[in-house]
């Protein structure tokens, strides 16, 4: 073959056009345009939150393009063409620094998010994610408002649950601690009330408990437990104060119980992903002993001993 | 035409001053990278410096690699040996000039423009519209350039890494406008999914038609002349050639094997990775075979040392790229640090190398000196072979440890302070590749300016 200079352009070009036909435009003309069961059009001052995602590269380290593989954060529906109709640009990123947002919306209440946004590190004190304080607050708003809408639909329930029960969370604070204590505590279910911790105090357990303490809880109950965190100014209710939970019938069961499922509505998140069984028994001990000065360790009905135990 | 038939030495200007381009953006572009680096390990040290915020300085880093670094100097060695393969000069040194002056105008641009914040969000594809203008601009200065030296060559048959460039940079004017969308300046995007699709195609293309055969264009041209030996086989640079730009333009979409495209297109996309063996084995069994017998002479020359060394690079990333296109391989691999490891085999072990050894071997040669300092430039190779190693093992690792727990079921944030000490490391390696960035500007600094060396 002779390689002349129309040949090397020419022909390439018409590689290239030939291409582009079959990988770019068929899957173009042959497009999903119906939306999916979670669609809904967004809001403009959530089109304002998203220019705000893009201008700051947040799509370099958090996707929205949840896999069937997925276990975490949005994993309970799997991506479908439908959800992205309005993308514009599609935001599927290629790299998971931080988690998926795809089902981001109401997975957490707007005071939560400020927190957050202003320094990661207040609600997530092993976060890695950049401090976005200098936006301003109202850009934080903003892009609150956009990530409180990130699963469309979906999301608008989770808000919805978010804000009943933020109403109710922050009349009860309102109306000081006993009536606060009381009403966290009426909602945990009855069996988990009554179960004190089944597991004895020891030193390696209280270890684990204040590691654990360290990595999840600080930014926001403080070093100390007394709820001034970092986080605290942000938010509202504010995290709450342990020493208060003295001689107010708190268990082992209703700590486990809390930290482990969360209070919807206030910006107390759940673990029951990020920690096993044991740490969550081991952190609820730690704040016992430490904190609320006061603990149903090891007492009756603890059922038969776990076999480890010494 | 006429003004340059008559000037007696080429000047090579424009050789000259991309070398220069790289030397300088190479620098900028591996701090940004140490910056990120750094910011993923300690993340308020930048606190409250919007413009320095890790989101804005990751596509800052990865355009001035691609853009501002590789392609430079990948360009730099072609409007050196593309005159010399067809016996005649650069059509027009000023229109080199022009393009250089452009080229270095639209790189600032990028800077500015990305850590204001102004960005379409795409990957490889985040300059607003007014700068794409000027990219496809530079990029039509230089085929200008490049196809009118073709015209007035007095060779009349045209050499493999003539094609290479000549096809390398229509193609890219071609894909780097469809890929941006710049029919529409605003968004600069199309519309869900098919976005996505366009977003790929053009990404992938960046490397497979614009870096690897700039790349292939300076390895043809540097190792039979650094073996003094003929080219191993002609048909084999045919079938490399065009099985290139067939097989490399379908698989975009293996960047998109778990997101909802059509199953066909996913298809096609891993079945063409894995055919990429015989594009890639076309090329390197025609270069490996050029230079068979003849690693000393390769040895001897610093230029030909980074471009042999960049063969064997390209070799382990096509590989290790088909691996990853398989869809049981990319369900641990897809989303983590893994594919940054692949990334810098690639733009940096392969593309780079190649592009610091095209520089290396037509220094003395656009200069006619010798280089400023050999000893530099091979302690600048050690510390770019070692940070590239490096970056693959620690990086490889951290991929390895996020994509498993993952699929095991442990949270994004767990595992957060098992990649701590790789990331430090990883900084650590980014100050050796920084460092090297910083001797290479000086030796060329040195070299072209203030040259103590004799006339060779
Ligand atoms: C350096 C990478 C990085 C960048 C850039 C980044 N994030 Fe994050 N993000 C993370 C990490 C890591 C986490 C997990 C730890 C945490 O919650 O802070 C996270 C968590 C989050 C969460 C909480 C998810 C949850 O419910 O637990 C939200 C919301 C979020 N990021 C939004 C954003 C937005 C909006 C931006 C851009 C303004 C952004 N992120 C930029 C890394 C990043
Ligand atoms: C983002 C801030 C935040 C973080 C992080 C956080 N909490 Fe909370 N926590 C709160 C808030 C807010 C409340 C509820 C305050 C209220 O309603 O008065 C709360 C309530 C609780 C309660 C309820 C006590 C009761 O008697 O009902 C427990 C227990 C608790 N947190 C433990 C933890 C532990 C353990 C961690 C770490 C694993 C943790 N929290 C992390 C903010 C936080
Ligand atoms: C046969 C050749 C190759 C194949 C089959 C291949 C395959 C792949 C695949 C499948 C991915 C996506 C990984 C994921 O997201 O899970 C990828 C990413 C990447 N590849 Fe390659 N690769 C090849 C060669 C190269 C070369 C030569 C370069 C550089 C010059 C390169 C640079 C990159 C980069 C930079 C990315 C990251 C893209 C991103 O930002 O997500 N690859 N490659």
């Amino acid at each position: 073959m002779k390689m002349t200079p129309k040949a090397v352009v020419i022909g390439s070009l018409l590689i290239l056009a030939t291409i582009v036909f079959v990988v770019v435009f068929l899957p173009y003309a042959t497009r999903i345009q119906l939306p999916s069961d979670i669609f809904r059009d967004r809001t403009a001052h959530e089109a304002d939150g998203r220019a705000i995602y893009i201008a700051n590269g947040c799509v370099y380290c958090h996707s929205q393009s949840i896999r069937s593989i997925d276990w975490g954060l949005g994993a309970e529906r799997i991506a479908q063409a439908g959800d992205y109709i309005q993308d514009k640009p599609i935001l599927l990123g290629s790299e998971r620094t931080g988690p998926d947002l795809s089902q981001e919306g109401g997975e957490h209440p707007d005071d939560w998010h400020t927190a957050h946004f202003i320094n990661p590190r207040y609600t997530r004190p092993l976060s890695i994610m950049p401090a976005f304080a200098f936006l301003g607050m109202d850009d934080i708003k903003t892009l609150t408002t956009y990530a409180q809408g990130l699963g469309l639909k979906h999301a608008d329930k989770r808000i919805q649950r978010q804000r009943f029960w933020k109403e109710k969370a922050v009349r009860a604070y309102e109306s000081g601690p006993e009536g606060n204590v009381k009403w966290l505590h009426e909602n945990v279910p009855e069996g988990w009330r009554n179960l004190p911790n089944p597991y004895p105090t020891t030193e390696a357990g209280l270890a684990r408990g204040h590691k654990i303490y360290q990595d999840f809880c600080l930014g926001c109950h403080s070093p100390i437990g007394d709820g001034m965190g970092p986080a605290q100014p942000h938010l509202n209710p504010p995290p709450l104060n342990f020493t208060i939970l003295k001689d107010r019938g708190v268990s082992g069961g209703i700590l486990y119980y809390q930290i482990m499922n969360g209070i919807t509505g206030t910006a107390m998140p759940y673990f029951k992903r990020e920690l096993e069984s044991e740490k969550i028994w081991d952190v609820g001990n730690y704040v016992a002993v430490y904190f609320i000065n006061q603990t149903d360790a090891d007492t009756e009905p603890k059922g038969i001993d776990a076999a480890y135990e010494p | 035409m006429t003004t340059n038939a008559t000037s007696a030495l080429p000047t090579y200007m424009t050789a000259k001053g991309f070398c220069l381009t790289s030397g300088f953006w190479m620098m900028v572009a591996t701090f940004m990278g140490l910056l990120g680096a750094t910011e993923l390990i300690a993340p308020d040290l930048t606190e409250n410096i919007g413009w320095l915020v890790f989101g804005r300085v990751r596509p800052i880093h990865v355009n001035l690699v691609l853009f501002g670094f590789v392609t430079p100097g990948l360009l730099s060695s072609a409007f050196y040996y593309v005159p010399r393969l067809l016996r005649t000069e650069l059509y027009s040194e000023k229109l080199g000039v022009i393009t250089v002056l452009a080229w270095n105008f639209a790189l600032v641009t990028v800077v500015v423009s990305l850590a204001m914040g102004y960005s379409q969000g795409r990957e490889y594809a985040e300059m607003i519209w007014p700068i794409d203008m000027l990219i496809v601009l530079a990029f039509t200065l230089v085929f200008i350039n490049l196809i009118m030296t073709v015209a007035q060559r007095k060779e009349p048959i045209l050499y493999v890494s003539v094609w290479y460039v000549c096809a390398g940079i229509v193609l890219t004017a071609v894909t780097f406008s469809l890929g941006n969308v710049i029919w529409k300046p605003n968004s600069g995007s199309l519309v869900g999914i098919p976005d996505a699709i366009l977003l790929w195609f053009y990404g992938h293309n960046v490397f497979g038609l614009l870096l690897t055969p700039l790349s292939a264009g300076v390895a043809y041209y540097v190792i039979p002349r650094a073996c003094r030996a003929p080219l191993y086989s002609h048909t084999l640079s045919l079938f490399g050639f065009w099985s290139l730009l067939v097989v490399y333009t379908h698989i975009g979409t293996h960047h998109l094997l778990q997101v909802p495209v059509p199953t066909w297109l996913k298809v096609i996309s891993i079945v063409d990775s894995v055919a990429m063996v015989i594009p890639v084995m076309a090329f390197l069994i025609n270069i490996w075979y050029t230079a068979k017998g003849k690693l000393g002479e390769i040895h001897a020359d610093i230029g030909a040392k980074f471009v042999f060394t960049g063969t064997i690079m390209y070799f382990f990333v096509s590989i290790q790229g088909s691996m990853m296109a398989l869809p049981d391989v990319q369900r641990v691999t897809h989303f983590n640090n893994w594919v940054v490891a692949h990334a810098h085999v690639g733009v940096l072990g392969f593309a780079g190398m190649i592009s610091l050894g095209g520089l290396y071997y037509i220094l003395p040669r656009i200069t006619g000196k010798p280089l400023y300092s050999r000893f530099l430039a091979d302690f600048q190779y050690w510390l770019i072979l070692i940070g590239v190693i490096g970056f693959t093992v620690v990086l490889t690792i951290v991929g390895l440890i996020q994509g498993n727990a993952w699929l095991n079921g442990e949270t994004v944030y767990r595992i957060l302070p098992e990649m701590h000490v790789y990331y430090v490391t990883r900084a650590s390696i980014g100050l050796i590749i920084f460092s090297s960035a910083i001797l290479g500007l000086y030796n060329i600094l040195r070299s072209i300016f203030f040259n103590p060396g004799e006339i060779s």
